[in-house]
């Protein structure tokens, strides 16, 4: 938006005047004449070839991606007034409640079955600082026990203030880092990168997830974004800090671990062997690991100085039970020992199964469609085919990436990392799709991510996982939000229902092949569809579930088709089938999936 | 000539739906007041509408509102039949509050409507400037305080007044304007505001001849009166049919209210009651008497009814005759200098001496200035300059409509993403004025814009946590005094501007 960007960019804006447009923003109509290429375009025209400072317009933005997220936040969240159990709201503020209110070697010990603390530290730490914080204001709202299901309506407004603010303190921040390191690799103008963010930070899902149904994603996605900005700005061992930091808020970023892995390995090994780099980075993810842990272990031994039992119904947790060595009760780590065997063992319910409620991933989809029923397996035999079917599935992407660590590969490698995790992981809920949604819709901000076919493919797995949500979102009475958050998104990219500009773009001008074209168009057909039928048709008798088991079918199939997509462009930005450099053409999934 | 861009249809979509994320926010009593409305008209007959008093909330909105609100609950039944009972008082189903709100966002099409005739008639050379105008006002941050969270329908009525501004650009299009003006006088009356303007305009411009005022137009004078009478019958004629005249009116003008509205508008009576609060703690020193009663009447202002403990008291006559004496001067401006231009520099103006010394003023009533002075602000950079003070302090003086903390940060981001995006384009496209500006009223306007922010940041947080519910009073006559200094500010520039130019 702004071509006077800070100093740093300077020197690539004398290369690249603002009128040259790379990225798809800009289309040239029957007269010769520039025209905004989809709407959203059309809003940063005004500051087009002007002289507007980015202090002007990434404020701009960020005040308006704001309001759409207070406003989605009036409306009700996970559980609201919905006994026993209500939802994640309940789970978060109770983590509050506990952490508040409780010594620390109680907190991953707590009565489980009333929402037990099962994420990692960095969630207990932050849940401790809001529930304080939120004490001090009201102490009501965080009374040990006596507050459970508590809907009133200023601690709705304390709870959604406190998403806002994480999310305006990690990912926001992490976010316009990533699309400037990203404009930067790829020689796009401030402009055009403002665009991406937006579009970015409109996500309908995220901000669906996070500020309706209530969680805070967005601080794992937050340092997920950090941790992918420090790469890409040839920092890493800042991103080995921000991925644990990943890792300690929200263990689903381990979607992400083996494509961090990979790369971080991969450029301590290309172009040469670089062991010094290699011991820099082992050494500053464990210490981070170390500092993520310290003050679960500093609280221990202020509990153990103070002498505070553990609760009384306290078991030993298997692992520690499972160590191949016995340990002394007395011995002065013990009780270290038991609080990390206990941490991680709430972490990691290894005895949960194989997918919760109805997700589109590739075990749902086979169990529910009737095409297998799943439960007449042996668990052990399950979990070692959904990791075999995992490992099979990010394999490619993370070797790819290993053995050639391209800055331009990570966006690819990490959404093909992630939806193979997605699809055939272990253990997946359906906000997870909001994983390899990120890295995927990151390609907006890089080379040609604007122009038909790149948008046309993030656009497609969007609004495919917005309405995958859209079961979870009924529940939580969120159906409106839905319709107008990925409805406007929608039309903002020029993406169908609302606009099919996109599909009108020949396979040679940078569109779509005419089999990606087809399929695209098909699933949004059944999609509205679906839409239309779940509204007015109710199902048959003995199957109460069908229009969400339609719906998890079509969407595991488009996310596959997703995976494969992100895997081909992968594979073609590596270089490998050309022999020299990136290939140009996108959507060319079609050759690989017929 | 060039597309704009984002046109007034691309604005509207992230507009609306931002305004239906806004569904289940706060909505004042005016929400009550409105499906109680379309109760009566829907389940009483006519000559019951201005009789019935189940609710508090009586009609007192002319005829036309009143057949309007029949029009929407013919929809409403569909909706849900229970917001039609008279007897549901406060009843708010969700579906009430959709259909209700959904309504306003529906009715408000007309004034993007209106907005894209007035982008239309605009001359080839100005379209930039008439763009950015016409998203200002469809993008307000006063419509969608008053209208989206409050619960109004001004959207819809601004639209119909901007058409009949609109119209009045051509000639063939000055009858059409009086009686699109005379129908919004019969769907709410505080425009009527305007009418000294209108009446001037239509009568130098329309029934009196071009070259001299002697000539008049016969033919004209019939059409328009036969337009109005019309217009007139239509609202008034089943009420003088059934003989309720008297009772309508004393619903339309209750007179029994008292100077300021419960929220101090910013006006000259603002000002007035704060230099009484400060001459109360002053008058021992200056020896003046003080009239104990009224002490503790005012600390509230909160009530209706305000007395002065210092400074002399003000009847209703006497705001009346200092309205009148302020329109005067514009009006015989515009009376020798019929333009569009002076036109909608009048109606301004009416608005601003209403606004100022009116009785009983609601704080939404500034968007009587706001809105038709927009249509102009952009004429020069003298004019701008007038107008920067008035959007600042005129949407700032909305913020006490919206009280609760879910509402708060909405009011105040949008108002302020708002400000930056419009005040910035407008200054970008205000040409040059032939006259030299005001040195001072420059200086003047940066110094008020930049208080702004720390007044703001007290009123919504350093007061309630220095003095908790202590003083309330206080954040608001900050606010309204405040508000009250950058309208007529603003008022002063713009009177400025417009004798002398």
């Amino acid at each position: 938006m702004g071509p006077s960007p800070p100093t740093a960019y300077r020197s690539r804006k004398k290369r690249r005047p603002e009128q040259s447009t790379s990225n798809g923003t800009v289309i040239l109509d029957s007269s010769k004449t520039q025209k905004p290429a989809f709407p959203l375009v059309a809003f940063f025209w005004p500051a087009k070839g002007t002289n507007t400072s980015q202090w002007i317009t990434l404020p701009v933005i960020l005040m308006f991606v704001f309001l759409f997220r207070w406003c989605t936040g009036m409306w009700p969240y996970s559980g609201f007034q919905k006994p026993p159990m209500h939802g994640d709201f309940e789970a978060q503020r109770h983590w509050m409640e506990l952490t508040a209110n409780l010594p620390v070697t109680h907190w991953y010990f707590h009565d489980l079955e009333w929402w037990g603390l099962d994420y990692p530290p960095l969630t207990a730490y932050h849940s401790w600082m809001l529930g304080r914080i939120g004490w001090l204001i009201e102490p009501e709202w965080f009374r040990l026990y006596l507050s459970r299901g508590t809907d009133d309506a200023g601690l709705k407004v304390f709870m959604r203030a406190t998403v806002v603010v994480s999310e305006f303190l990690i990912y926001i921040p992490a976010a316009v880092l990533c699309v400037r390191q990203l404009a930067r690799l790829h020689n796009i103008n401030a402009w055009e990168s403002s665009i991406a963010l937006t579009a970015l930070l409109m996500q309908p899902a995220t901000i669906l997830i996070d500020h309706g149904h209530f969680q805070y994603n967005t601080v794992m996605l937050g340092f997920t974004l950090a941790a992918i900005a420090s790469m890409l700005a040839g920092r890493p061992l800042w991103s080995c800090v921000f991925f644990v930091g990943a890792l300690g808020f929200k263990q689903m970023a381990l979607f992400y671990a083996l494509a961090v892995a990979a790369y971080l390995a991969g450029i301590c090994f290309s172009p040469r062997l670089d062991v010094p780099r290699l011991l820099a980075i082992a050494i500053v993810t464990l210490a981070s690991f170390a500092v993520l842990f310290l003050p679960l272990l500093i609280g221990t031994a202020y509990d153990t100085y103070r002498n505070v039992p553990l609760p009384s119904d306290a078991t030993i947790p298997p692992l520690l039970s499972s160590l191949p060595w016995q340990t002394s009760e007395k011995a002065w780590y013990y009780p270290y020992l038991i609080q990390l065997a206990q941490a991680i063992h709430r972490i990691f319910p290894f005895s949960r199964g194989l997918f919760e409620d109805k997700v589109a991933n590739l075990w749902c989809a086979i169990h529910t469609s009737g095409l297998h029923k799943l439960h007449n397996y042996d668990s052990a035999l399950l979990s070692r085919a959904a990791l075999g079917l995992t490992l099979a599935s990010i394999t490619p992407p993370c070797a790819l990436l290993f053995f050639l660590p391209k800055k331009a590969m990570i966006p690819y490698a990490f959404a093909a990392t992630a939806w193979g995790f997605f699809l055939c992981s272990y253990q997946v809920h359906e906000k997870n799709v909001l994983l390899p949604l990120l890295p995927m819709t990151l390609l907006l901000a890089t080379d040609g991510g604007m122009k038909a076919a790149t948008r046309a493919w993030v656009g497609f797995a969007n609004l495919l996982a917005c309405w995958t949500l859209f079961p979870l979102l009924v529940k939580d009475q969120l159906r409106i939000p839905y319709f107008v958050l990925t409805g406007l998104w929608a039309w903002f990219m020029g993406l169908p229902p609302l606009s099919f500009k996109a599909y009108t773009v020949s396979g040679e001008e940078g569109g779509l092949s005419i089999v990606s074209k087809v399929l695209h168009l098909g699933v949004y057909a059944t999609m509205v569809a679906w839409h239309v039928v779940e509204a007015w048709v109710p199902p048959p008798n003995d199957k109460p579930d069908l229009w969400v088991v339609a719906n998890v079918c079509l969407g595991a199939a488009g996310f596959g088709l997703c995976y494969l997509w992100c895997l081909w462009r992968l594979v073609e930005e590596s270089g490998l089938l050309s022999g020299k450099g990136p290939a140009k053409r996108g959507g060319e999934i079609s050759k690989k999936k017929q | 000539m060039a597309d704009q861009y984002p046109t007034l249809l691309q604005c509207a979509v992230p507009a609306t739906a931002l305004k239906v994320l806004l569904w289940p926010a706060y909505r004042s009593t005016d929400f009550e007041v409105h499906r109680n409305w379309l109760a009566i008209t829907h389940s009483l007959p006519l000559k019951e509408w201005y009789y019935e008093k189940t609710s508090e909330w009586t009609l007192d909105y002319p005829p036309f509102f009143a057949y309007f609100e029949w029009l929407l609950s013919q929809a409403a039944q569909f909706a849900d039949r229970g917001m039609l009972e008279v007897k549901n008082l406060n009843y708010d189903s969700w579906q009430t509050v959709h259909f209700q709100r959904a309504t306003v966002i529906v009715t408000e099409l007309v004034l993007v409507y209106a907005l894209y005739l007035f982008f239309k008639s605009s001359p080839p050379g100005s379209k930039k400037q008439a763009h950015a105008a016409a998203l200002s006002i469809l993008l307000s941050p006063g419509l969608l305080i008053i209208d989206h969270i409050h619960f109004q329908y001004n959207g819809f009525l601004y639209g119909i007044l901007i058409l009949s501004i609109v119209l009045a650009r051509k000639p063939s299009g000055l009858l059409a304007s009086g009686i699109v003006f005379a129908a919004l006088l019969c769907l709410k009356h505080i425009y009527l505001y305007l009418a000294p303007a209108y009446f001037i305009y239509l009568l130098r411009a329309y029934c009196l001849g071009p070259r001299s005022i002697f000539t008049i137009r016969f033919a004209n004078c019939i059409k328009l009166g036969a337009g109005i009478a019309v217009v007139a019958g239509l609202a008034f004629g089943p009420f003088v049919y059934y003989d309720q005249i008297p009772q309508v009116f004393s619903r339309l003008f209750p007179f029994s209210r008292g100077l300021c509205h419960a929220y101090w508008a910013p006006n000259v009576w603002a000002l007035y009651s704060f230099s009484d609060r400060v001459l109360i703690y002053a008058a021992p020193y200056l020896k003046l008497p003080v009239n104990a009663e009224a002490v503790n009447s005012v600390t509230r202002g909160l009530v209706g009814d305000t007395s002065f403990a210092v400074l002399p008291n003000i009847s209703p006559r006497m705001t009346f005759v200092m309205t009148l004496a302020a329109q005067i001067p514009a009006l015989a401006k515009l009376f020798f200098r019929p333009t569009w231009d002076n036109f909608v520099a009048t109606l301004t103006l009416c608005a601003y001496a209403s606004f100022l010394f009116g009785w009983h003023v609601h704080e939404k009533a500034i968007l009587l200035v706001i809105i038709p002075f927009s249509l102009l602000a952009l004429k020069d950079r003298r004019h701008l300059g007038a107008f920067r003070p008035l959007a600042v302090s005129g949407h700032v003086s909305l913020f006490p409509l919206l009280f609760t903390a879910m509402e708060f940060p909405v009011k105040a981001v949008y108002t302020v993403v708002w400000l930056v995006v419009f005040l910035l384009a407008f200054d970008r496209l205000a040409p040059p004025s032939e006259k030299p500006r005001v040195f001072l009223l420059d200086r003047f306007s940066l110094l008020y814009i930049s208080v702004a922010i720390p007044l703001l940041v007290y009123c919504s947080l350093v007061h309630q946590l220095v003095f908790g519910a202590k003083y309330e009073f206080l954040p608001l006559m900050f606010v309204s005094s405040y508000s009250a200094i950058g309208v007529v500010g603003s008022w002063v520039g713009f009177l400025v501007v417009f004798f002398t130019s």
